[in-house]
């Protein structure tokens, strides 16, 4: 089964769930009048989302799903994390949120191993803990909510496929040793290999993570490729600096750009025609379903097993993809602000 | 030309750079200043800043970083290694104070601003030409202008030069002041040329700037280097780059072989360099 079709199992799975609870409730409703709705939780339930480099505007779309789905329960929930790209400062942060014996703890994980011990020690204590965005499979959380990043290149792939007739030379542009920029790239690859035999990857450049840099690389590229019609940024700094490296090269139109992430400027540039799409993260929806499953869990409505929590046993999916979106000209409005 | 539009930024930091290893130091904030006044100049035209204004207090803003450098490095006499260290933390810091870790996109910018980042002036770039413009005076100063002499004469033998009666420490306070002001510049063009700040803008800039310096033949113990060399410095290692990925050597191996060609370089010069004082002393 591949991801698109686990992520849309578990979509109807959840649709199902809740379709019986209300089921469920009406007749409970009907059976005794006043008994409480499953779903309405307490202000007094508190549930954390814990980042690293607190401040920047990617988790901002996490919180805002996390907070959605909150309201929605009725509980109350707290954005924190290390302001700092630290390690130490991330465990520090969470053991103090597990010492406030929160509801439930939605945490991004900077280090995989640093991480799992804390995470021991919440769910030691009774509290649900689900990761997103980056895991620590080796703590023992619920679930773990993320983009699929092969899968997000290969939509890229198809994309730019598209964009420039499925046929000609393409470069990406990523950020190597970096593991999700890495497996970006290979989803694309892969999808071209498989499916688009007239499209040839030229090149693979280092966009350094600096504008400048990622613009001076594919100019070099440029001249070594002449032809090239499509490029493809596994990050959203490289797509700025892809679009200043066409335009200098005076093929702004010719050569189409697939960029990564939604920050203004690549809207703007999106806006514009600079850029032809962008490759959006579900970072609402890793907040949104965060929030439900650890409601969930806290509030014991999901029993697949009896007993599973004695018996070891996970009742909730262990894997989310939370899917990407392509973002045109078309639909770039929609994504301001998110 | 595309490359020299990349390498403009560089060329316009190593200016101020050789003129503070001449001076017997060094300037590690240059990449972080670099990123602060392009994410000022951006979000105080966000603001509703006019844009002119907006890049002028940026540059006051480069001068500050400058000043607290020089005043730490020249009147209080602090190490320059770890005074410019600390101020690349805090200028990149400040960054991302400003910027909340996000980019700044400056959509709609008047066209005069976009002008100096993306136009042209009979064919070229009108930042390769700021960037010309720079060196050159930069290198004719270096040359012919009595401060300059002072910063070479600091830069040989400090106290020699206090001796005959140089406040070294007013000449350590102008060249810092220098390096953070062509830093800012470069911030500013680089905000003209993309219309989007990132905080992250700059990053690694001063080792590649640093090391351009002294292929360029600048000494890292100070009263040596010519402007002249440095450029040449920026345009070799942008070469090299350039050429690593025109030969579609693969990105894995490019830091590894541009690192090793950078070695043999200076050797090759080093050596070539020592022959020559050997002759003219046996001449002599």
């Amino acid at each position: 089964m591949n991801r698109r079709q686990l992520a849309a199992g578990i979509l109807s799975a959840c649709a199902c769930l809740s379709l019986s609870f209300t089921g469920c409730n009406r007749e409970a409703r009907q059976a005794a009048p006043g008994t409480q709705n499953p779903f309405v939780g307490s202000p007094n339930e508190e549930y954390y989302m814990v980042t690293f480099v607190s401040g920047i505007e990617y988790w901002k779309g996490c919180f805002k799903g996390f907070q959605a789905a909150g309201k929605l329960f009725g509980v109350t929930t707290i954005y924190t994390g290390a302001p700092q790209y630290d390690v130490n400062q991330q465990v520090t942060v969470l053991e103090q949120v597990i010492a406030k014996n929160p509801a439930g703890i939605a945490v991004t994980c900077m280090n995989p191993d640093a991480l799992a011990a804390p995470i021991k020690k919440a769910t030691a204590a009774g509290i649900p803990v689900v990761t997103f965005d980056a895991d620590a499979p080796r703590g023992p959380r619920y679930s773990f909510l993320a983009t699929g990043n092969e899968y997000a290149g290969s939509v890229a792939a198809k994309t730019l496929a598209d964009l420039i007739g499925g046929r000609g030379e393409v470069i990406v542009i990523t950020l190597p040793a970096q593991l999700n920029h890495e497996q970006r790239a290979a989803g694309f690859k892969k999808a071209l290999q498989a499916d688009y035999p007239d499209i040839k990857l030229v090149a693979v450049g280092n966009g350094k993570a600096d504008q400048t840099e990622a613009a001076k690389v594919l100019a070099g590229y440029l001249q070594a490729h002449p032809d090239v019609k499509g490029v493809f940024c596994t990050d959203a700094t490289s797509g700025v600096g892809a679009a200043t490296a066409v335009r200098e090269a005076n093929r702004a139109g010719t050569i189409k750009i697939v960029s990564f992430d939604t920050d203004k400027g690549t809207l703007d540039a999106i806006k514009d025609g600079v850029i032809s799409a962008s490759i959006a993260q579900g970072t609402y929806t890793m907040g949104y379903w965060s929030m439900n499953f650890l409601f969930q869990v806290k509030h014991e409505l999901v029993n697949p097993v009896e007993g599973w929590k004695s018996k070891g046993i996970n009742p909730l999916p262990p894997y989310v993809d939370t899917g990407v979106n392509v973002v045109t000209k078309e639909n770039v409005d929609s994504f301001y602000g998110i | 030309m595309t490359t020299a539009i990349g390498l403009a930024a560089d060329g316009i930091i190593a200016v101020g750079m050789t003129v503070a290893l001449v001076s017997g130091g060094f300037d590690l904030s240059v990449g972080s200043v670099m990123g602060l006044s392009g994410v000022t100049a951006g979000a105080l035209y966000l603001a509703g800043v006019n844009i002119w204004a907006a890049c002028a207090i940026a540059l006051m803003i480069g001068l500050v970083c400058g000043l607290i450098n020089g005043y730490f490095i020249g009147k209080v006499g602090l190490n320059p290694l770890i005074t410019t260290l600390g101020m690349m933390g805090i200028a990149r810091g400040a960054a991302y104070v400003v910027t909340q870790g996000s980019p700044i996109s400056l959509f709609g910018v008047p066209k005069s601003f976009e002008f100096i980042g993306s136009g042209r002036m009979a064919g070229i770039p009108v930042i390769v030409i700021f960037f010309i413009i720079i060196a050159a005076i930069g290198d004719f100063l270096m040359r012919r202008s009595e401060p300059m002499r002072k910063v070479f004469y600091t830069g040989s033998n400090e106290k020699a030069a206090l001796l005959s009666g140089i406040n070294t420490g007013n000449v350590k306070m102008g060249v810092y002041l220098l390096t953070a002001l062509l830093a800012a510049c470069a911030g500013i063009l680089s905000l003209a040329r993309f219309t989007v700040a990132t905080p992250t803008a700059g990053i690694g800039a001063e080792l590649r700037v640093i090391s351009a310096a002294v292929i360029g033949g600048a000494s890292l113990s100070g009263g040596e280097g010519t402007i002249l060399g440095a450029v040449l410095g920026v345009i070799l290692l942008n070469i090299i780059n350039n050429g690593l990925i025109l030969m579609n050597v693969s990105v894995y191996w490019q830091d590894l072989i541009g690192g090793a060609i950078l070695l043999v370089a200076v050797t090759v010069d080093l050596l070539t360099h020592r022959k020559k004082i050997r002759k003219a002393k046996a001449v002599s």
